[in-house]
């Protein structure tokens, strides 16, 4: 709407960079560029804001779905204070390796519920989504019927 | 300044007086619009409560009448046998969008801020005044006052997209009354929307802005701050959209590496991260420095109806990055060329790198902004529109 009624007003610098800025998140998105937990955490107050926009909802399904899962694999143990570096490494990396079976479990089970949620919310959204689609193809059918049988 | 024309005498009438600096907009709004008609040669009065907060509503001010510059000020007591157990039960049922019967809504109202007092000046003065200006519309004095003259009552909803305007005693109200001032098209846009033609008379008035100089040097040098900044002011809540803004920045940060801080101003709890300096409530001049010193205002609201501080940093020629769905926000954008609007993250991202990174588009806006407020916004301008919207059509008196 912006582009149309701004294309030489004061606000057309404006709508164009929007437009353009969007045409840029689009492709990202598609590259997978926001496939962040960052973004999904950020995003849970925007869900009320947006709630009927559709296409934000199937935006944050997608970030969801990619924020999921909680990183479980090993990581670079390192240590920032200089004195005494190697000697804080090994001491932590002894304490993870005595950790690493119990949180793997503990993580791996979240995961496991994470993702059955998600899979759950999903599949109510699909199904809602095409309850919608047949209650409106109904509705038109209806219409459609009334309107031939008015005089 | 307008001469004085059919409109000799007027009355305003709010639930509270803005005589210091921690109302909200609307308030500030009415008491402008007043002091303007009295300073044009009116005779005003100003109808208040003796009420200073609007979560106790508590008679905290002497009643009776008091002068404030060319304003008089006429304060009455809130009505003491107001059931606030009922009032917050029938409202928490109104916010969940509970729907509630037509009695409930009489007894929201009714339990609502409201003050018989004043609507007895009213009942027996109104005669005194040509025009009745009220507003917000929400609260029980505005409701019941619009209906003591409602011909020549005027009503400045500062309306929102909230459970509220949804219900059915607000449709007659908006009915009832000669005619709306509203702030912005989207505003009258959805008193259409939601109250048909007869809800949406009345035009589009706004407020003035006073312009200022401020130096976007001074609030970092003072602070010693030397990363860049976003500015936010005004009141800190979910409904304005802080946590969002505290949320997304936070993100912003971790994902670009940028070191951006948060600048706010005004009242109410925020999320105290490292990157938010939180300066409470300031001077006029010191908010106006900070405003000018940021790299955007950052206003993620989607209940307005108005936008004052998103005006007052285009003033200051600072960009505007508005959430999209707030439709007066971006409204202000689209039409003054001075802000961008974001529907997510993503989008926020983008248009703030953007921001950051291109100082020539930053100018460009600013300038616009600045310039927009000055031409739409002058006092002249919103004072023309306003005694156009009270005398365009001479209203009946209904005796």
């Amino acid at each position: 709407m912006a582009d149309e009624i701004f294309e030489a007003g004061p606000g057309a610098e404006a709508a164009r960079v929007v437009a353009d800025v969007r045409e840029t998140v689009e492709r990202k998105m598609r590259e997978g560029a926001y496939a962040d937990a960052r973004v999904a955490a950020a995003e849970r107050t925007n869900l009320v804001r947006l709630s009927t926009d559709e296409s934000f909802s199937a935006y944050y399904l997608r970030c969801l779905r990619d924020a999921v899962y909680v990183d479980i694999s090993d990581f670079e143990i390192r240590e920032r204070r200089a004195r005494f570096a190697p000697l804080l490494v090994r001491m932590k990396k002894a304490i993870w390796s005595l950790l690493k079976f119990y949180t793997y479990r503990l993580w791996s089970q979240q995961n496991q519920v994470n993702g059955l949620l998600v899979t759950g919310i999903e599949a109510i959204d699909e199904k809602t989504e095409q309850r919608i689609r047949r209650l409106e193809a109904r509705v038109a059918e209806l219409e459609k019927r009334l309107g031939e049988r008015a005089p | 300044m307008s001469a004085p024309g059919a409109i000799q005498s007027l009355a305003f009438v709010c639930p509270r007086y803005a005589a210091g600096g921690t109302v909200g907009g609307a308030e500030t709004l009415l008491r402008e619009l007043a002091r303007r008609a009295a300073r044009a040669g009116r005779r005003v009065a100003f109808l208040t409560t003796c009420a200073k907060s609007h979560f106790t509503w508590a008679n905290e001010i002497e009643p009776g009448a008091r002068r404030d510059g060319d304003l008089e000020v006429r304060y009455f007591p809130v009505d003491a046998d107001r059931d606030a157990e009922r009032f917050l039960r029938i409202q928490g049922e109104i916010d969940r969008r509970a729907g509630v019967s037509r009695a409930d809504e009489e007894a929201w109202i009714a339990n609502s801020v409201n003050s018989r007092a004043l609507c007895d000046h009213l009942r027996e003065r109104g005669g005194d005044y040509d025009r009745i200006v009220l507003g917000p519309y929400l609260f029980g004095v505005t409701w019941r006052a619009a209906q003591i003259h409602p011909s020549k009552s005027f009503l400045v909803p500062c309306l929102h997209d909230e459970p509220f305007a949804y219900l059915s005693i607000m449709t007659d109200l908006f009915r009832a009354v000669h005619g709306c001032l509203f702030n912005s098209e989207p505003e009258r846009d959805l008193a259409a929307r939601l109250y048909g033609a007869g809800g949406a008379r009345g035009l589009v008035v706004g407020m003035g802005l006073d312009p200022f100089e401020a130096d976007p040097s001074a609030y970092a040098a003072r602070r010693g701050l030397a990363a860049p900044y976003v500015a936010y002011a005004g009141r800190r809540e979910s409904a304005k959209g802080t946590p969002l803004l505290v949320d997304y920045l936070d993100a912003f940060r971790a994902r670009t590496g940028r070191d951006i801080r948060l600048v706010v101003t005004g009242s109410g709890p925020i999320d105290a991260r490292p990157f938010v300096i939180d300066e409470g409530f300031v001077s006029e001049a010191d908010k106006h420095a900070i405003m000018a010193g940021a790299r955007a205002f950052v206003h993620p609201s989607v209940m307005e109806s108005f936008g004052i501080v998103l005006l007052e940093s285009f003033l200051a020629g600072t960009p505007g990055l508005v959430h999209a769905g707030g439709a007066v926000l971006r409204w202000q954008c689209e039409r003054s060329g001075a802000g961008l609007w974001f529907r997510h993250y993503p989008d926020f991202e983008e248009l703030l790198v953007r921001l950051l990174d291109d100082d020539a588009l930053r100018a460009s806006l600013g300038a616009r902004g600045r310039d927009y407020v000055r031409r739409e916004y002058a006092w002249d301008a919103v004072e023309r529109r306003f005694f156009q919207a009270l005398e365009e059509e001479s209203p009946k008196d209904e005796g």
